[in-house]
């Protein structure tokens, strides 16, 4: 989440249970506090410089003055929240609560719940029109949309996307609205108002996090299967270079100051910040640099015996290796 | 599978995601993930395919398509 006016972005670290303020120019923390558990999204309400965070294991919706890192107020949502969305016009925060399938109303001046909305497993992320006042939650184990009304929350309609959604972006006209499809390693292009799925583009691997440029030209995907960010051409969706960043990258956000893009990197615990990422860079390695080598040896714990187990043990053997994470 | 990049109670989280997932299987810890460096492993998920004589034939292969191609051609060598 950028602020440009204050020069901030504001970090959720979901493993530290933790928001960072980040000076902008400097590079550098300036507050950091503490929130529920595993915070995943960030939304700031400029209107009253307060920051939003989803609290995905607590429940919870943590707010903070935007300034200090102060805590201004803790509030119960439905289950899992792993996503938010936000209309400032009709002052409204919404959860997407992933377990129980629901989207979370919160007023935000009197910061009270005044609603739900009844979405799909897997409510995350959602996208907000304030011109028309529709907003879209995708499913992330539904392999939908659900669309509802910001100022009724009157449901609307739904959406069939491929597997795994886990990102919704308007185009900055209102006309589009772009979907990371993790699973099939897809971006979806679905034309507004009508909701149909109009095209669809590869990207590199497991792609999560999204962002539209200010002049809707491109698109940046967090390949967080590669440790990339694809740069598509939002028009025709294709990928136009690809940009090595930290492990794991989760989502990004453009500082429409500078047009920095910034890369937060849940495996390296880092934020990645490229300057000019619309120029095109090297071409990408056409293999991984491991194929084709000896499998470098290893020596790991067991997570349910605590057994040491080496590649030994596997040796003239055929198999495949899963590397995963929790988050 | 290896569990990589946890930072925080890895064997509890993994043993919890397990449980929530299903998986079942031998699952490893890379905690600090330098194994996964060695490898040149830089997102997750990630599959590596090796073959018998110990050499990694395939880096990636995440959607069920690639994953099922790559183990299918895996299994075709001699």
């Amino acid at each position: 989440m950028v602020d440009p006016a204050a020069r901030r972005a504001f970090v959720a670290c979901s493993r530290d249970n933790a928001v960072a303020a980040v000076d902008l120019d400097r590079c550098a923390v300036v507050w950091r506090a503490e929130v529920g558990r595993e915070p995943i999204p960030v939304v700031l309400d400029p209107p009253t410089r307060r920051l939003f965070t989803a609290d995905a294991r607590s429940d919870t919706v943590t707010v903070l003055d935007a300034d200090t890192g102060g805590r201004v107020a803790q509030l119960r949502v439905g289950s899992y929240p792993a996503g938010l969305g936000h209309d400032v016009a009709r002052r409204r925060v919404f959860t997407g609560d992933t377990a129980s399938g629901t989207v979370t109303a919160v007023d935000a001046d009197s910061l009270e719940v005044v609603g739900t909305v009844r979405a799909q497993l897997g409510a995350g992320s959602i996208a907000v029109d304030a011109g028309t006042g529709r907003a879209y939650c995708v499913n992330f184990m539904s392999a939908s949309l659900t669309v509802f009304d910001s100022g009724t929350l009157r449901p609307l309609g739904r959406i069939p996307v491929h597997d795994g959604p886990c990102k919704a972006v308007l185009a900055p006209d209102g006309r589009a609205l772009y979907v990371t499809e993790s699973l099939p390693g897809t971006v979806a292009r679905v034309a507004l108002p009508g909701g149909r799925v109009v095209g669809r583009s590869p990207a590199e691997r497991a792609p999560v996090g999204l962002h539209a440029s200010d002049d809707g030209r491109w698109l940046y995907v967090c390949n967080r299967g590669a440790g990339t960010v694809g740069v598509h051409d939002a028009r025709t969706g294709g990928e136009q270079h690809r940009i090595t960043v930290g492990n794991g990258p989760g989502d990004c956000a453009v500082d429409p100051a500078t047009g920095r893009l910034l890369v937060s990197n849940a495996g390296s615990g880092t934020l990645t910040v490229v300057d000019r990422p619309w120029l095109p860079g090297g071409r990408p390695a056409a293999a991984h640099p491991a194929e084709g080598r000896p499998l470098p040896g290893f020596s790991l714990p067991d997570a349910f015996t605590g057994r040491v187990r080496t590649s030994r043990e596997w040796a003239e053997k055929k198999y495949v290796i899963d590397f995963f994470a929790s988050w | 599978m290896i569990n990589v990049w946890e930072s925080v109670d890895a064997t509890q989280e993994v043993r919890d995601f397990c449980r929530v997932w299903g998986i079942e299987g031998t699952v490893l810890l890379d905690e600090t993930g330098e194994y996964a460096a060695r490898l040149g492993i830089t997102g997750v998920p990630t599959n590596v395919l090796v073959g018998a004589d110990g050499v990694v034939r395939r880096v990636g292969a995440t959607t069920p398509t690639e994953l099922h191609a790559a183990v299918d051609a895996l299994l075709d060598e001699d």
